[in-house]
């Protein structure tokens, strides 16, 4: 085993690997890439193989991968559906869907099933017929279906997107680095769709969906606070006023160096909920901070870049924004602090 | 983790419930401070006999030769164990040892460490009223007469100096260059003559630390550690030695703290306050994040990749988020929280009497390299940015 990473020198090496070519690709297309420049690469060199566990023909490196590729995509501001596209990957391969491997195979060749990166409310009523609206699902647009699962967990479902009874629409969020849809459903008979999971088997894939959800959001906030920190420092060290950088006052370096502290709790905790013994457990919470203190690095950063940082063409604002943003995405921005408190008051 | 880890975790963790002593704060809640001393030495005694005391000494002294993962394994069970700090023999057991290890003479270590098994306490004589965060400006002075240093000044908040019998003093003897290279270090004896300490009386109600004052001490060349002008590089090497481990049980001791909010939002009926929930909800995340850096900086330091500001970032994220734990405690515990419940003597940073707390959680915004000293760290050793211009100079008159 290695420090470093928790997992095995082979994967250790492998993981390094598929962080360096999702580095190379963010590099080439800089800050904002088109969503397809990253999209098209991340199926054609194999970055959707990461979820797949090993005796399925994937990679098998879980939510380390998962967690590393996120991270640079964040770095990256990328708008590629990549997270719904693996959490639509991982709901299949837990589940016990007949012709899985078919589906395997279109969905790692570059046909999207996107999700939802919040939470809807779809119910199904007694005669079997889904109603409700799915919300902040990642480019619809391309994308034949959607991964989606009742409010009570008890179905988990791929709902294909061009059928009566379903409509979608763009809802232009403030962040304009990903595009969002609202997936409406009205009266769409149940038995049409193809169901992944049902029952108790179904809730305990929609938890695993909600934890990776959770872990990329994260890891996402991570790398957008690093890349967005790396981004200030530069400013304050070439901005020159009263005829020294901005980087010599003591007061902003203070706030530099606390930027630095929340970064890297952060990434810390990050790090060490996906290697602990029950890493669902602790999703919420590093999602959370990572979030928030992403949120908190984004509106000290543009305070710090001065009047430039209110210029819609340099790329400041494009960070809060996404930031803002993956704070409510997931469970819902004050939802966190609640579930957290009572997971903790449950439990002593 | 490995099973010799394990192992080890399995016996301290069985050696810690059969010998931790029962109720401790209860005692030490306005107890007198020789009794405070008695339960150190007691618990001091217990830990030497046992080897938890010196993991980190070389082999072949008694407990001694464990690696840090070991080390680690330790100080997260005595965290778990909530048993008391050994405040009154940290000095003696890390920076005076340690300092003996790294930079003594052989003569030095037959001379010092056996005292230091039998519980001989050791003070640090480093901080001045006027070298607080600029400790290089000190100015008590070591002038060399003979074989001998004579020594003058005054240190202060020198941790259970009134206690101590030996200093680890860091004194000038040239005050040409830079401020660092005219400094040497030294051990001095407390109870040589010209030597008087007076306790400082803390906020709190304790008083943990004291002003020491030389007029005329002698100290023999034959105590100082390395070089004379070498003291400031010894010093590092002293404030190194416990680096990273005292913030591992820390932080650990931060989470099983957790629990005493819980127990106060009951006390007070608050556990459906949905914005007190949410407060704890914000902070139980910044505690995990604590106990993660500090783990994952001791991982650092044990595969040796650490890297300069690492140490940093763990100690300014851990006194923010005390400070943020016990405010928080503070409020839930509301006007209750008011009434004066009693000083604690060795008290560690959470133990339910959230005022109380909330004074001591000072201890480690200042203590130890400021908040503002870290953040000058991480600013300029991590993220590169440049130090300020050091032209300014004092008006005539100023000091």
């Amino acid at each position: 085993m290695s420090h470093q990473t928790g997992v095995s020198d082979e994967s250790g090496e492998l993981l390094t690997q598929l962080r360096d070519s999702v580095r190379q690709v963010i590099e080439g297309t800089g800050l904002l890439g088109a969503e397809d420049h990253i999209w098209k690469p991340s199926v054609e060199l194999g970055w959707l193989l990461n979820a797949v566990p090993e005796e399925l023909d994937g990679l098998g490196l879980g939510n380390t991968g998962t967690h590393a590729i996120h991270l640079e995509l964040g770095k990256g501001l990328s708008g590629a559906p990549y997270l719904p596209a693996t959490l639509a990957i991982d709901a299949l391969c837990q589940s016990t869907l007949s012709d899985k491997s078919s589906w395997l195979e279109r969905l790692t060749g570059g046909e999207l099933v996107t999700a939802p990166l919040a939470d809807g409310d779809l119910t199904l009523d007694d005669s079997q017929n889904l109603d409700g609206t799915l919300t902040a699902v990642q480019s619809a647009d391309i994308a034949s279906h959607v991964l989606a699962w009742t409010n009570n967990a008890e179905q988990l479902l791929i709902i294909a997107l061009d059928q009566s009874g379903l409509e979608w629409q763009e809802r232009k969020t403030w962040d304009e680095t990903r595009r969002f849809y609202d997936v409406n459903l009205n009266a769409l008979p149940l038995a049409k769709q193809t169901r992944l999971a049902q029952g108790s088997q179904a809730k305990d894939i929609v938890t695993r969906l909600l934890a990776q959800r959770d872990f990329a959001l994260a890891a996402d906030a991570v790398g957008g606070a690093t890349a967005l920190l790396a981004m200030t420092v530069d400013h304050l060290q070439t901005r020159v006023q009263f005829r020294r950088p901005l980087a010599m006052f003591q007061a902003l370096k203070h706030r530099c160096a606390d930027m630095k502290a929340l970064t890297a709790a952060s990434e810390a905790m990050l790090f060490d909920a996906l290697h602990s013994a029950a890493p669902e457990q602790k999703a919420t919470a590093a999602k959370h901070l990572a979030c928030t203190s992403f949120a908190k690095v984004a509106e000290e950063s543009l305070q710090l870049h001065g009047g430039i940082g209110m210029a819609a063409e340099h790329p400041c604002h494009l960070f809060l924004k996404r930031a803002l943003l993956n704070v409510h995405l997931g469970r819902g921005g004050d939802m966190y602090e609640q579930l957290i408190a009572e997971a903790f008051l449950t439990g002593t | 983790m490995t099973a010799e880890t394990e192992t080890l975790r399995a016996e301290t963790r069985a050696w810690l419930s059969r010998n931790t002593p029962a109720e401790w704060r209860q005692a030490m809640t306005n107890a007198e401070q020789e009794r405070f001393v008695e339960v150190q030495k007691d618990w001091f005694g217990k830990l030497v006999e046992a080897g938890y005391a010196t993991p980190h000494w070389p082999e072949g002294w008694p407990g001694g030769g464990r690696s840090l993962a070991e080390q680690k394994v330790i100080f997260e069970e005595v965290a778990r164990a909530d048993a008391p700090r050994l405040i009154l023999y940290f000095v003696a057991l890390y920076h005076a040892a340690c300092t003996l290890f790294e930079c003594g003479s052989d003569a030095q270590r037959d001379k010092y460490l056996p005292g230091i098994l039998k519980g001989e306490i050791w003070c640090q004589g480093f901080s001045e009223p006027n070298a607080g965060s600029d400790l290089a400006s000190l100015k008590t002075r070591a002038e060399r007469k003979g074989d001998k240093y004579i020594i003058n000044g005054q240190k202060t908040w020198s941790t259970m100096a009134q206690y101590a019998d030996r200093c680890l003093l860091l004194a000038r003897t040239d005050k040409s260059g830079v401020p660092q290279a005219g400094l040497t270090y030294l051990l001095l004896d407390m109870k040589s003559k010209g030597v008087s300490v007076r306790p400082i009386s803390q906020i709190t109600g304790d008083d943990e630390f004291a002003e020491i004052f030389f007029d005329d001490v002698e100290v023999s060349i034959d105590d100082r550690v390395g070089e004379e002008g070498a003291g400031w590089a010894v010093a590092q090497a002293t404030l190194a030695s416990e680096r990273g481990l005292t913030l591992v049980e820390l932080t650990q001791r931060m989470r099983y703290g957790l629990s005493m909010l819980a127990q106060t939002m009951k006390d007070q009926q608050r556990t459906s306050d949905s914005a007190i929930l949410r407060d704890l909800g914000a902070l139980i995340p910044k505690v995990d994040a604590a106990c993660a850096l500090a783990d994952q900086y001791l991982q650092k330091r044990i595969s040796d990749t650490e890297q300069a500001g690492d140490a940093s970032i763990v100690k300014l994220y851990y006194a923010q988020t005390l400070r943020e734990f016990v405010a928080l405690g503070q409020r839930i515990s509301g006007l209750e929280g008011q009434y004066h419940a009693g000083f604690m003597r060795g008290a560690t940073q959470e133990t339910g009497n959230w005022t109380l707390d909330f004074m001591n959680s000072y201890n480690w915004s200042i203590a130890g390299g400021s908040n503002e000293i870290q953040r000058n760290i991480i600013a300029e050793r991590m993220l590169g940015m440049p130090r300020e211009p050091k032209n300014w100079q004092l008006a005539e008159g100023q000091s």
